[in-house]
């Protein structure tokens, strides 16, 4: 169990302070660091080209500077990505950003950032476009087409000719890395105090500020500690999370504070990139690219038949939620549409729902808690 | 054997005390809440009206936005679910409580068997709040207490925006520039605060019989303008802004009766 808390405190370290970790990362491994912008993005070839990707997840600023660009209507995590390019928290961590167009505000900022960001840094930025039909047979080649493109931007930024054997090796990587995840996320219920909500998070998160091969192998150990331990017995609720991202760290301690344990998460910053299992036939950049294809639930890429309530239901069930908080992010789009839509299924099959608007710089969640709190007692 | 509910809101301390059979021994309001010395006033004198002290109360619950730092509190419990508690008691049959509180407003819709099913809160805004309320009465020169007959006497209908109270604030200064009378603006503000919450009411769906509780509740004007807006009959839960305390004490005489049997 000690082993358990220590391996915990060493991602929370890393988690907590993600521009610190970042620059150490940075440091000792000697490697160029590329910012993820922050969805579904090509992390193999960054990997491949002998650099490591990192997440951009916003975090705790004002926004003095992005007001310039963005006006008040855009969501959080987007004014404190663009804070951060603006103020120079990235400068000498981040050689370069990848970012894709995937809503309305991420197809403006990709302009911006080029005035706001790349002008007077020179920070190299790569603008990816992946295809709104992802499930027409052009959409395969299209995406290959568009990660070509990537790979030589990246290479003229490492200095290094990829080559298949590189793609295969990074892509072996970063399945392995997301087998573990999976496997993470499951095994929460099994010590539902000790893997609480807030921890869950950071043990996450850590991913996304660490060289992807070193993140797995210490969360294999996790895992695998957890695997040997004994279930936590435990009388609080079960919840699935679902949302962008879940933060600040406070609206997190409201969940542990009330006991309440999320036992599977339909979160952008966690299981939507790590749940698909890439396919095993075809070049690497096939099987990268069908990661995008086969994804589901997910408001970010579209979803013609509205499945996304459908496949809340069975995770919910399959973790054996006792319901569902929707953590919206404030003024996200893709969300939004998807809400109605999904809440309607999940109150026709009996699932409660929780609906908490958010902002990743809220300074007080005095309300989020009363929320939380009295959910938990209907819950009961 | 007495059980004691505090309710410990933004801008008042409400108390309620009950015996065994569930009877009120005792009850006081305050109009200062959390951070206050309102809550241990409002013990104080719902412990004085019971005849009794503090020593003979066999558990407290504490509710309301200042819960959690009532130490002394046996147990903490969401207002959610003690105003489900106490107008389910007060009014069977309930299901939907509309309760417009200081800083927040919120609607929860009771099961058949008067269990909480759903609630939804107001965003982090004082607009269709009591302070919405409070801030209108002060720029119409008169106390809170007072704009529900001021309203009544209102003969011509004056839109107030209900996004924003610092608008609605300006606007109002400039329609009684412009000479609109009081009475008007004041009903135009009971239509703003109904409006708001209606909107809110409507997103978990609205079931009879609805209930209004919270101090807003004693103003019978907006809880008509409410009844035009939800186009529900309201029953104004018996001593509305008690409702949460009463709840607190029918969960603390549950908790002690769970824990001692
Ligand atoms: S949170 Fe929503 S609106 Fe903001 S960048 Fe992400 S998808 Fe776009």
């Amino acid at each position: 169990m000690a082993d358990i808390k220590s391996m915990i405190a060493e991602f929370e370290e890393i988690a907590l302070n993600p521009a610190k970790s970042a620059a150490k990362l940075k440091k000792e491994s000697g490697k160029k660091l590329i910012g993820m912008f922050p969805y579904h993005l090509p992390e193999e070839i960054v990997y491949a080209a002998g650099m490591l990707p990192v997440g951009m997840w916003g975090g705790q600023t004002d926004f003095k500077l992005s007001n310039k660009y963005l006006q008040s209507f855009c969501c959080s995590l987007i004014k404190a990505n663009v804070e951060f390019g603006m103020n120079g928290a990235y400068k000498g961590i981040l050689d370069g950003v990848i970012m894709a167009a995937y809503c309305d505000t991420l197809k403006c900022i990709c302009e911006d950032w080029k005035v706001a960001v790349v002008e007077p840094t020179g920070m190299p930025l790569i603008a990816m476009y992946y295809p709104q039909n992802r499930k027409i047979a052009a959409a395969v080649p299209y995406m290959q087409a568009e990660f070509e493109k990537a790979q030589a931007q990246l290479e003229a930024i490492s200095g290094k000719k990829v080559t298949e054997a590189d793609l295969e090796a990074a892509w072996t990587v970063y399945e392995a890395y997301r087998a573990e995840c999976r496997k993470f996320v499951k095994l929460v219920a099994k010590m539902p105090a000790t893997l609480n909500a807030t921890k869950r998070h950071l043990i996450l998160k850590a991913g996304w500020f660490m060289d992807k091969k070193a993140y797995t192998e210490k969360l294999a150990a996790l895992n695998a500690a957890i695997e040997a331990a004994p279930a936590e017995a435990f009388k609080g609720k079960k919840v699935l999370v679902e949302g962008i991202i879940v933060e600040p760290i406070a609206l997190l301690d409201a969940f542990v504070e009330n006991d309440v344990c999320i036992v599977a998460d339909d979160v952008a910053q966690q299981s939507r990139m790590f749940r698909i299992e890439g396919r095993k036939a075809g070049t690497v950049y096939e099987k990268m690219a069908y990661r995008i294809v086969d994804a589901y639930a997910d408001p970010l890429l579209l979803d013609e038949k509205k499945e996304h309530g459908e496949e809340l239901i069975k995770m919910a069930k399959e973790a054996g939620a006792d319901g569902v908080v929707v953590c919206a992010m404030k003024f996200c789009d893709p969300e939004e549409y998807d809400y109605p839509i999904f809440k309607k299924q999940l109150e026709a099959a009996g699932i409660p729902v929780l609906y908490m608007e958010i902002e990743q710089q809220m300074a007080s969640v005095e309300q989020y808690k009363t929320r939380i709190q009295a959910f938990a007692e209907t819950l009961a | 054997m007495y059980f004691l509910g505090i309710d410990i809101g933004s801008s008042s301390s409400k108390c309620v005390i009950i015996d065994e059979n569930k009877n009120i021994v005792g009850r006081a309001v305050k109009n200062i809440g959390t951070g206050t010395n309102g809550p241990s006033v409002v013990i104080g004198e719902a412990l004085a009206k019971a005849g009794i002290t503090e020593e003979q109360i066999d558990f407290t619950v504490a509710t309301g936005y200042g819960r959690a730092n009532h130490t002394q509190a046996d147990k903490q419990i969401t207002e959610i679910s003690c105003h489900g508690k106490g107008v389910a008691h007060l009014v069977p049959g309930a299901r939907t409580i509309i309760d417009i509180g200081g800083q927040d407003a919120k609607v929860i819709k009771l099961s058949e068997t008067g269990n909480v099913d759903n609630f939804v809160m107001n965003e982090k805004c004082a607009a269709g709040t009591g302070r919405f309320l409070e801030v209108m009465a002060r720029i119409l020169n008169c106390e809170l207490s007072e704009l529900s007959e001021l309203a009544k006497k209102s003969t011509e209908e004056v839109e107030i925006s209900n996004t924003c109270t610092v608008f609605a604030e300006s606007e109002v200064i400039s329609q009684l520039a412009q000479g609109t009378k009081r009475e008007d603006v004041a009903m135009g503000a009971n239509h703003s605060i109904t409006s708001r919450v209606a909107g809110l009411a409507r997103r978990i769906g609205i079931t009879p019989i609805v209930v209004m509780t919270g101090g807003v509740a004693i103003n019978d004007s907006v809880v008509h303008s409410m009844e035009e807006q939800i186009g529900y009959d309201i029953t104004v839960a018996p001593d509305p802004q008690a409702c949460g305390a009463l709840g607190a004490a029918l969960f603390a005489l549950e908790s002690f009766n769970k824990k001692n049997n």
